[in-house]
């Protein structure tokens, strides 16, 4: 190894005392707070030898920034990409599921006629995998806590195989009675849900700042509105999904996740397993949006029977069993109070909110965002979260916020209509400078551009004009907006290796995930950026906990922001250590050298030669860099923004509404690839359209049971839906964040499109609408009552 | 039972109850074609059967005895992509990439049916094949940017 030839730089945002007994010798491990999902976290960082200095507006540079097209897409448009649902292992066993067919009860099960019919090599019950418990729940327990949970698992030779011996299994329910909803959760006598009771021992949480009781005093119109939001399912194509293969004590896993590393952990924990005989593998992945951020019943199923059988073992969902049990956004029950000065000054803003976890999951709760989002001196949310028999919540694209944001988005335009003030003149008149929720700075924020920028790209100050120009006279058209804010800014740890082959291609190693996000594509443009490669020449290669340095699970945004600035801090050794090598090649000095498009060049000469030669010549000798990700700014908060603009059509006659458009600005700091940014955020359109007007998971109260758990019944977006979407990101790099100046960007983009299409609706027929998703009858209904 | 797969001629024994997509990623180790629903809900399974567009998951092998089908892997490779493979990733038609084998095969089912569709028959047409990334937007610009540069290279 080179001689490293930099002092350490004093690392950003870390100023820790020294030490009382080391006086000379800062601390090299320092706590640092990252945010993920909502929730602020304190986590350790060995502070980095390399602080690269941070890409600010100014800053040549020529891939990052570039729209290059998604590095892995030849795979996934020749069916070349293998997903964890294509891993086919040699003598692999197929598991099919039985799940419990009622809400609440004892199952009794029969697996007899399974084992005899042909193919079926084993099953497991509860026997199996006494122990292993995920959501507070013992897995394929006989105690059945919601409708579709599994009870046992059949393995054959193929899947049809052990579908039919899942069928063979007879299931025998001792019934007792269930609570699906809130209504029958909080009612008095109602089952027990959990031995705890129905309600979480955390709750009502309570946060608050200033008194809102003097902010209500002090207000001048006071509006009280009750906003519903529904159960939305994940629905990602690549159901949840594992295969598990035993090579004697050690476990090969592959899984559709979103952390390898977590769902190591979670494995060897339950298996009794050291971290190091666990590999966890993941190339391909069919979307997770949240729900797949550890290791999912299935890879324990997986992995039990793989080393029952002694085989091979896939076990994933059928769609039937990603609907029902594979996760889900909560549903909510927001009753909101804004207090305001007439000229708009909110004085208070009250959340009183119930939630139905189902089971489990953590409480995410839309609270915070009413926090965070407009400047108020007196807040008060109080959440309850209710335990209801169904299955458990995940995150799902910015948990939380984009519930709450239904919530305070609407009532704040409920309060612009109440005061007659344009909705983004309120917002503008509330604008929030600093994080009022933690007192302290923001590393950057644009949200005034995003209102600028995108209501003028929207035309929002003409809309009255084009308010008429309907296609028919039972078509109303109206004009909404909201807006959004979401943490992102990723932190410690991450790391990266980066290393050049004697062709001169390079390798970006990090154990991180690319879920359809461009992950593996923005790595291999900061890598090719630093390296001064052709990025055609750079290959990131992820999710492998055995081969690859840890990174984070890919959820809260925070991918780019976590393991770009790790990425870059590697790819600098390594093409420093080039340098060296090239430095004696080319007769000159390291400090005279520069790269860019694969080729080295001395600075006022003519001499050049291409990293592949550098690398040829330097035979198998390996040009090496490590980079980790350094600590967060301290007492910063480093959030994104964006604000949504909607036009809808509403059908009066058969309460139909069709979204027309959506421009939607957003600042995420620097933008790596726009082109994927701006898929990403086409994309979290589409969904949050998806939630507002059509996504609602449907259970009969009386049954228990899921009456939508299909792609038929339960209503993604379709093409036919799709709107025109005009997506765009504003301002430039956030250097006060990270050294790559970019943050976070997939869950924003989801938050404002329900509030904004709501409002758009209710200025199209002159009625609120307090719920959604707002389906014809819904639209119909809030018509009738405005007469 | 002959099954004829991109060209390919595969002798089999089949079970009356073996789905396509069961023996193309099964059997022919053909995993292009994903299944995300098996009930016919969401296209990602789509195929050709003597150029027409079908559900391979509800599709009986054995009922494709002596007809062509055609797979993504039968469409074009990495270093001879189709027209619609190459528009798909100049207007990055894709996220996760899970339903796309699925998007191309319809749309090429679309364009072989009507050759220059408009958007309307293109969101019409596809509608039919779920992407849950919402690529929506930028498969309707590559299915009508690959219906143009199939006529430009008819015409040349």
């Amino acid at each position: 190894m080179a001689p490293r030839k930099r002092p350490p730089a004093p690392a950003r945002g870390a100023s820790a005392p020294p030490a009382p007994t080391e006086a000379h010798r800062p601390p090299r491990f320092v706590a640092t707070k990252v945010e993920i999902e909502g929730r602020e976290e304190t986590k350790i960082v060995e502070l980095p030898d390399r602080n690269p200095q941070p890409w600010d507006d100014a800053a040549e540079l020529h891939v990052v920034g570039a729209r290059v097209p998604r590095m892995d897409a030849v795979e996934k448009v020749t069916g070349g990409a293998r997903y964890t649902a294509d891993v086919l292992r040699p003598g692999m066993l197929w598991a099919a599921v039985v799940r419990a067919p009622a809400a609440a009860g004892r199952a009794t099960l029969d697996v007899s006629a399974a084992l005899a019919r042909p193919g079926v090599r084993g099953v497991l019950t509860l026997d199996d995998v006494r122990g292993i418990r995920l959501d507070g729940m013992q897995l394929l327990d006989d105690a059945i806590h919601y409708a579709g949970q599994p009870l046992c698992v059949v393995c054959a030779d193929h899947y049809a195989l052990a579908r039919a011996g899942a069928a063979a299994v007879r299931v025998t329910v001792e019934p007792a009675p269930h609570a699906v909803n809130l209504e029958q959760a909080l009612a008095d006598g109602a089952p027990r849900v959990r031995s705890r009771g129905n309600v979480s021992p955390r709750s009502p949480r309570l946060i608050q700042r200033g008194d809102v009781d003097a902010g209500l005093h002090d207000a001048e119109v006071t509006i009280t509105r009750e906003y519903r939001t529904p159960v939305a399912l994940h629905s990602a194509l690549e159901p949840h999904g594992a295969v598990a293969e035993w090579e004697g004590g050690r476990l090969s896993v592959w899984e559709s996740t979103q952390g390898i590393f977590n769902t190591r952990s979670d494995l060897a924990k339950a298996l009794g397993l050291g971290l190091s005989n666990v590999r966890v593998m993941k190339d391909y992945m069919g979307g997770g949006f949240g729900a797949k951020n550890g290791a999912s019943a299935a890879a324990y199923l997986a992995a039990v029977a793989a080393r029952k059988l002694g085989r091979p073992v896939r076990c994933a969902w059928d769609r039937e069993g990603e609907q029902t049990d594979a996760g889900n956004r909560s549903a909510t029950v927001q009753r909101v109070t804004l207090g305001a000065k007439r000229d708009g000054t909110l004085t208070a803003i009250v959340l009183d909110a119930t939630i139905p976890l189902g089971m489990g999951g953590w409480e995410a709760g839309p609270g915070r965002i009413y926090h965070e989002l407009h400047a108020c001196p007196n807040v008060r949310t109080s959440e309850t979260f209710v335990y209801t028999n169904t299955g458990p919540m995940a995150s799902f694209r910015a948990p939380g916020h984009t519930e709450g944001a239904f919530g305070l988005e609407s009532a704040l335009n409920a309060l612009a209509g109440e005061l007659g003030l344009d909705p983004l003149e309120l917002r503008r008149r509330n604008y929030a400078t600093a994080d009022q929720s933690r007192d302290r700075r923001y590393s950057a924020k644009r949200l005034d551009e995003c209102y600028r920028r995108g209501a003028e790209r929207f035309g929002w100050h003409d809309r009255a004009a084009r308010r008429a120009t309907t296609s028919a006279t039972h078509v109303r058209r109206g004009f909404g907006m909201a807006a959004c804010v979401w943490g992102g800014g990723g932190g410690p740890p991450a790391y990266a290796t980066v290393r050049l082959n004697r062709d001169g291609t390079a390798d970006v190693l990090t154990g991180a995930q690319d879920l359809g996000t461009g992950s593996r594509t923005v790595l291999a443009q900061i890598a090719a950026e630093t390296l001064g490669a052709k990025l055609a020449d750079v290959r990131t290669v992820l999710g492998d906990t055995e081969r690859l340095p840890f990174a984070s699970n890919s959820w809260g945004s925070i991918t780019t922001a976590s393991v770009g600035p790790a990425v870059r801090a590697a790819a600098e050794e390594a093409r420093d250590r080039l340098f060296e090598a090239a430095a004696a090649m080319l007769d000159a000095g390291v400090t005279e050298l520069s790269s860019r498009d694969g080729v080295i060049s001395v600075r006022g000469s003519e001499r050049t030669m291409t990293i592949g030669e550098a690398c040829n010549r330097l035979g198998d000798v390996m040009i090496m860099g490590q980079g980790s990700r350094g600590p967060n700014p301290e007492q910063t908060t480093i959030p994104a923004f964006g604000a949504h603009f909607a036009e809808v059509e509403v059908d009066v006659e058969t309460g139909r509404v069709r979204v027309v458009r959506i421009v939607a600005a957003h600042d995420s700091g620097r933008i790596i690839n726009p082109t994927l940014a701006e898929s990403q955020l086409e994309g979290a359109v589409l969904q949050g359209l998806g939630y507002a007007l059509f996504e609602e998971r449907v259970l009969d109260a009386r049954l228990g049971l899921p009456m939508n758990p299909t792609l038929h019944d339960y209503k993604v977006p379709t093409m036919a839906d799709a709107p025109a979407i005009e997506g765009f990101f504003v301002g430039g790099a956030d250097t006060v964040a990270n050294h790559t100046g970019a943050k976070g960007l997939a869950e924003p983009p989801i938050i404002p499109v329900a509030p904004a299409i709501a409002a758009a609706v209710a200025d199209a027929i002159g009625a609120e609408m307090p719920e959604i998703p707002m389906t014809p009858w819904r639209v119909l209904a809030e018509l009738k009552t405005a007469g | 039972m002959r099954l004829t797969v991109n060209g390919q001629p595969y002798d089999l024994a089949i079970a009356g109850h073996e789905s396509l997509v069961a023996i193309l990623r099964g059997r022919l180790g053909l995993t292009g074609t994903k299944v995300a629903c098996g009930r016919g809900e969401c296209g990602a399974c789509t195929v050709l059967i003597d150029g027409k567009p079908a559900y391979a998951c509800l599709t009986l092998a054995a009922a494709c005895e002596g007809a062509a089908v055609s797979t993504i892997e039968g469409l074009g490779a990495a270093e001879r992509l189709h027209a619609l493979q190459q528009a798909f990733i100049a207007h990055d038609a894709l996220q996760c990439g899970f339903c796309t084998p699925g998007q191309i095969m319809a749309a090429a089912a679309l364009l072989a049916q009507t050759p220059r569709p408009t958007e309307a028959e293109v969101r019409h047409g596809m509608s039919g094949n779920l992407c849950r990334c919402g690529a929506y937007p930028k498969i309707v610009r590559a299915v009508l940017d690959a219906a143009q540069r199939l006529e430009a290279a008819r015409g040349a």
